[in-house]
């Protein structure tokens, strides 16, 4: 080495060499670049995995309450297409989408006995079923990924009444977040107008009819309002996802509206 | 695809900014002094414009982004400003100019990008 310098080659090799300096700097930022992009992908698998296992868990509570999963499908896209509807933005819509189907992730928790009886529930009943609201938050609010914690918001507050007289915080009007005001009239009119065991679909007109009734008592009467104005379109998506019989794969993936049930 | 404009007179450091965005997927612009630059933002319609504060030539930073601002023909087009200089009162000038946001050199390649992503999803 030492007889490298004197024989005068160029000490220009290292950084005080402006040309080899920058051409350092590049390999340093092509692989921040690299590491960059694999951390954001890690991340989303990381996000989308951790969506599926909640999504599963989802499914498994919808099915011990007798339906055949499609029902937690369909609130997605109403839900999604109500938040579109009253105005809110492509980005939060879609997470609401995506969110919307975990709201009664907290069954998972109510035993059978409670869950599964026939009859009308007695007080204490009552309160152990009324429980699933606080337990799917907590299952769903232990993140801070946007997606987890606006359905942890929704699983919390799908079951407050625009009057205060719900649960389990007995909140009202705009206090109860958009996002429990919009799945609240998803949930009620998609239950409504789908075989239970115990009844027959209830007819569309019918069930708008009820909710209708319902408007500034149970419901955000904005949000009724938009969806008796837009029945018709959310009557016709219904009827494609259930024509279509999309997975929960099609809540869970990033494409627009139309294309999995289209 | 986002339409990012980057006007910066030192070719070297233009690169770094332009291998710094390329981390995410922009269509990207250059401008090596603030007069072409202003010409590209009318012609080319990015969604953010990167500006440098100190250039050589007719229109510094702080004027292009002033004359970008009040251009009702670029209304809603970001401006970051990109400055060797970080004192308050620079800040403050960035501001008066309009500027979105406000970078200091040697700039940071994730507060770079962190940035622009922040203000391009807002677009």
């Amino acid at each position: 080495m030492a007889d490298l310098h004197a024989a005068g080659a160029p000490a220009a090799l290292g950084l005080a060499d402006p040309a080899m300096a920058q051409a350092q700097l590049e390999r340093v930022i092509t692989d921040l670049g690299r590491v960059y992009r694999e951390r954001n992908d890690a991340l989303r698998a990381l996000a989308r995995a951790h969506h599926e296992a909640l999504l599963r868990l989802s499914i498994a509570a919808e099915f011990r309450d007798d339906d055949t999963g499609v029902h937690i499908v369909r609130m997605g896209f109403l839900a999604e297409a109500l938040a579109l509807a009253l105005g809110q933005n492509a980005a939060w819509s879609k997470l609401l989408r995506m969110a919307a189907p975990m709201h009664d992730i907290g069954k998972i928790g109510v035993p059978d006995n409670v869950l599964k009886k026939p009859g009308p529930l007695t007080r204490e009943e009552r309160e152990v079923m009324n429980r699933h609201a606080q337990m799917g938050a907590d299952i769903l609010g232990a993140s801070e990924v946007p997606l987890f914690k606006l359905a942890s918001e929704v699983a919390l507050s799908h079951h407050e009444r625009f009057d205060g007289s719900g649960y389990p915080r007995g909140l009202a009007g705009a206090a109860i977040p958009l996002s429990g005001r919009i799945v609240a009239a998803v949930d009620y009119f998609d239950a409504l107008t789908m075989d239970r065991c115990y009844r027959p679909a209830i007819q569309d007109k019918q069930a708008l009819e009820m909710m209708a009734g319902e408007r500034g008592r149970l419901f955000d009467p904005v949000v009724v309002d938009i969806f008796l104005d837009r029945a018709d379109d959310m009557v016709a998506l219904r009827d494609r996802i259930n024509s279509h019989r999309p997975q929960f794969s099609a809540l869970l993936d990033d494409e627009p509206l139309g294309a999995a049930v289209t | 695809m986002k339409k990012i404009l980057i006007v910066e007179d030192q070719p070297d450091i233009r690169k770094l900014i332009r291998m710094t965005l390329e981390f995410e997927d922009y269509e990207i612009h250059e401008a090596a002094d603030g007069a072409f630059g202003l010409r590209m933002a009318s012609a080319v319609g990015p969604d953010l414009v990167l500006l440098d504060v100190m250039m050589p030539g007719e229109l510094d930073g702080l004027q292009v982004c002033q004359r970008i601002k009040s251009d009702p023909k670029l209304a809603g087009l970001k401006v970051v400003l990109l400055t060797a200089r970080g004192q308050a009162r620079d800040r403050e000038a960035g501001q008066l100019a309009g500027a979105d946001d406000y970078l200091v050199k040697p700039f940071s390649p994730l507060q770079l990008i962190e940035t622009i992503e922040r203000l391009v999803a807002a677009v």
